[in-house]
C-alpha cells in the first residue's frame, strides 16, 4: 500500500467502518465465486460479466478479472465471424465499450499494469482500432502526471505499432520537457543539455552521459571546464558542478595527469558538501592515492 | 534555483530499534483470517503476500501462527494442474509472479517436492519469447520483472537450462539507459525497482559485466534524500520498499557503502507503526506487510544484529540460499 495516511479515529468511527467494510468485503467474495463459478469455454453470463467490470473499477489490480474479460471477448470474437454482414461492426462496439471501462479504471488508478496491458490487448484485436485517439488519451495523462511511466510504456507500444518516426516522438517530449524542466521522464529521451537550474539534479544525469561519449574532444572538453568554473561562481555550493568537474578530469574522460591534484580538491570539497555519499568519494580519493 | 528536494521531515522522537513483537504480532495477525477486511480484499495477491509475511517472520527468527504445512497445502491447491502455473489463490490463475512465489516458500520450507516442479519448469519455459523476454502469464504482458522471475524460480529449482539464458540476456541488456540503469523494457525509463530486477537477473546469470558499475552506483546512491530514506527515481518521494530495491543493487555491485548507512536505518526505524507493529512506505502511513518485508530485509543489508542474513539477490535468508549452493554473482 503507498501514500495511505494513517488516521486516527474513535471507537464509534472503527465500528460503524467495519461494518462498512465487512458489507464490501461480503459483495467482493460473492461477486468473485459467481464470476469464477461462471466461466466457461464456449459462452458467458451477462450478469458475471457485468459484475467483473465494477469489481475491476474498485479495483484494477485483480489481474483474473481482465483474464475473464479476455476469455469474453474471444467468445464474441469466435460470434462475431458467424455474421459475415454485421458481425465486425458489431465486435468493434463491444471492444468500444471495452476500451471505455479501461480508461474508467484509468482516471481510478493511472498505475495499474492490467489496465493499460488490458487496453492495449483489446486494441490489437480491433477490427478498427483508432490510434489516433490513444495518442490523445496519452497526453490527457502525462499532462497531468508526466512521471507515469506505465503511460510513457504504452506510447511506446502505441508507437512500434504504427511506426511514429522518432523524431516527432523526440520533438514531443522536447514539448514535454519546456513544460516541465525537471521532468526525468521526457529528459530521459533527449539528446542536448541545458543549464538552466544547477540545482536540478535531472540535467545532471544525463551529462554524465553526454560527457562518456568518446568522440567528445579534448578542446570541446576544456570549454566545457571553463564553463563549469563560470556556472561554480555563481552557485558555489552546488555538488553537481564539482561532481561534473570530477568527471571530466576523471576517469570518464580525461586520463590527464595535469588534473590529477585539482580532482582530489574536488572530491575533498564534496566529502564536505555532500557527507551522505562520503563512501564514493572517499573510494575515489584512495584510488587516487 | 529554487529547485526543492522532494523528501519528508522525520520527527525528534523515533524509536532507535526494531520492534520485534509488534512486528512478528501484526504479520501474524494479519495472515489469520478470509473475513478480515484488508486481508480478504487482497486475495488477488495471496500468495506473493504469504512470501512477504512469511520471508519477514524468517528475518525475524520467527515462524508462522499457523503453521507450515497449512502454507504448503495451501500452495499445492494453487497450482494448475494443466499449464503448471501457480496462482495467487484458489479459483485465481496462475502467473509468474505467483509461481515465483511460490517456489521462494517451498524452497525456504524444504518443501519443493509438495508440487509439481516439472509443471513449474514447463510453465516457465512457455512463457519466453522469441526475442528472449518473458511474458507474466499466458495473456502476454512483458516486463523485465518477468525476465527476473523466470530465472530466480528456474534457479531455485535447478533447471536454468531449460530456457534459451543467451537471449534472455539479450532481452534485459536491451533495457538499459544512458543512466546505467533498466527500465521494464526497451526504451522505458529507469526505476530502482526494474534495476533491482535486472541487476538481479544478471547476477543469476553471471552476466554483470552487461552493467555499467560506476554510472549506476551513481545513480543509485543518488537515490539517498536529506532525511536518509531512498527514492525510486529522481524527483520523487522516499519509500521503505526503494531501501529494498536500491540497497539490493547497491550491494550486487559492491558499493553499499556509497550511501549512509545511518541516516537510512533513521529513516526505517521511523516507518514503524510502534502501535500496530508493521512498516509503512512512509512515517505514518498505514503498515503492510510488503513494507515491512522490505524494511527488515534492507536493515538485514546494514547488518542490523538479530536480523537473520538476506541474500540481496533473492530477498530470501541466505541460510536457505547457502543450503541451495546458489552463488549469484557480485561486483567488488
Ligand atoms: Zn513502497
Amino acid at each position: 500500500m503507498h501514500g495511505r495516511l494513517k488516521v486516527k479515529s474513535s471507537e464509534e468511527q472503527k465500528a460503524e467502518k467495519k461494518k462498512e467494510q465487512q458489507k464490501k468485503l461480503v459483495a467482493y467474495q460473492m461477486g468473485m465465486k459467481k464470476i469464477l463459478s461462471s466461466r466457461q469455454k464456449e459462452t458467458y453470463d451477462k450478469e458475471s460479466f457485468g459484475i467483473s467490470a465494477q469489481l475491476l473499477c474498485v479495483n484494477p489490480d485483480i489481474y483474473t478479472l481482465w483474464n475473464y474479460r479476455k476469455e469474453v471477448i474471444l467468445i464474441e470474437h469466435d460470434k462475431s465471424k458467424e455474421d459475415e454482414v454485421e458481425g465486425e461492426e458489431k465486435f468493434g462496439q463491444f471492444l468500444n465499450t471495452e476500451i471505455s471501462l479501461t480508461e474508467q479504471c484509468l482516471v481510478a488508478n493511472p498505475k495499474s499494469y492490467g489496465s493499460w496491458h488490458h487496453r492495449y490487448w483489446v486494441l490489437l484485436l480491433h477490427p478498427k482500432p483508432n490510434w489516433e485517439k490513444e495518442f490523445m488519451l496519452c497526453t490527457k495523462y502525462l499532462n497531468y502526471d508526466d512521471r507515469n511511466f506505465h503511460c510513457w510504456d504504452y506510447r511506446r507500444l502505441l508507437i512500434n505499432k504504427i511506426g511514429i518516426t522518432l523524431t516527432s516522438e523526440i520533438k514531443f517530449s522536447t514539448d514535454r520537457l519546456n513544460a516541465n524542466f525537471s521532468n526525468y521522464s521526457s529528459w530521459h529521451y533527449r539528446k542536448s543539455a541545458v543549464f538552466t537550474d544547477p540545482a536540478d539534479s535531472s540535467a545532471w544525469f544525463y551529462l554524465r552521459w553526454v560527457l562518456s561519449n568518446p568522440a567528445l574532444t579534448k578542446d570541446k572538453k576544456e570549454k566545457l571546464m571553463e564553463q563549469f568554473e563560470q556556472l561554480e561562481e555563481l552557485e558555489p555550493d552546488c555538488k553537481w558542478i564539482l561532481m561534473a568537474k570530477c568527471w571530466l578530469t576523471g576517469s570518464l574522460i580525461l586520463s590527464d595527469c595535469d588534473h590529477t591534484d585539482d580532482r582530489v580538491l574536488y572530491y575533498k570539497r564534496l566529502l564536505k558538501l555532500d557527507p551522505m555519499r562520503k563512501g564514493q568519494y572517499q573510494q575515489y580519493l584512495q584510488l587516487k592515492d | 534555483m529554487a529547485t526543492l528536494i522532494k523528501d519528508v521531515k522525520l520527527s525528534d522522537n523515533i524509536v532507535k530499534k526494531v520492534l520485534f513483537e509488534k512486528h512478528i504480532d501484526f504479520i501474524n495477525d494479519y495472515g489469520q483470517d478470509e473475513n478480515n477486511y484488508e486481508y480478504g480484499m487482497t486475495d488477488y495477491l495471496r500468495i506473493s503476500g504469504m512470501y512477504w509475511a512469511l520471508t519477514a517472520l524468517d528475518l525475524m527468527n520467527s515462524e508462522p501462527a499457523q503453521g507450515k504445512d497449512k502454507v504448503v497445502e495451501y500452495i499445492k491447491q494453487c497450482q494448475d494442474p494443466q499449464s503448471g502455473g501457480i496462482s495467487a489463490c484458489i479459483g485465481h490463475d496462475p502467473h509468474i509472479l505467483h509461481t515465483l512465489s511460490a517456489v521462494q516458500i517451498l524452497a525456504m520450507y524444504d518443501q519443493l517436492n509438495a508440487i509439481d516442479t516439472d509443471g513449474v519448469v514447463r510453465y516457465i519455459q512457455g512463457l519466453q519469447q522469441p526475442d528472449g523476454s518473458f511474458a507474466g502469464d499466458k495473456w502476454g504482458e512483458i516486463d523485465t520483472r518477468f525476465s527476473f522471475c523466470a530465472v530466480m524460480t528456474l534457479s531455485l529449482l535447478k533447471k536454468m537450462d531449460v530456457i534459451n539464458v543467451e537471449k534472455a540476456v539479450d532481452f534485459v541488456a536491451s533495457c538499459k539507459n544512458f543512466d546505467g540503469g533498466f527500465g521494464s523494457r526497451p526504451l522505458s525509463e529507469s526505476h530502482a525497482g526494474l534495476i533491482y530486477c535486472c541487476v538481479g537477473f544478471l547476477s543469476i546469470t553471471n552476466r554483470l559485466d552487461i552493467v555499467d558499475q560506476e554510472t549506476l552506483a551513481w545513480w543509485l546512491c543518488e537515490r539517498q534524500l536529506p532525511s536518509g530514506g531512498l527514492n525510486g527515481r529522481p524527483e520523487k518521494l522516499p519509500d521503505v520498499c526503494y531501501s529494498w530495491w536500491v540497497l539490493s543493487s547497491l550491494t550486487i555491485l559492491g558499493r553499499l557503502h556509497w550511501i549512509d548507512a545511518e541516516a537510512l536505518k533513521t529513516f526505517i526505524f521511523a516507518c514503524q507503526d510502534t502501535e500496530t507493529g508493521g512498516f509503512a512506505d512512509r512515517p505514518g502511513d498505514v503498515a503492510d506487510p510488503f513494507h515491512t518485508v522490505f524494511g527488515l530485509a534492507a536493515l538485514s543489508l546494514l547488518g542490523y544484529e538479530s536480523i537473520q542474513k538476506v541474500n540481496p539477490t533473492y530477498c530470501m535468508p541466505q541460510r536457505i540460499i547457502d543450503k541451495l549452493e546458489l552463488k549469484p554473482q557480485y561486483l567488488s
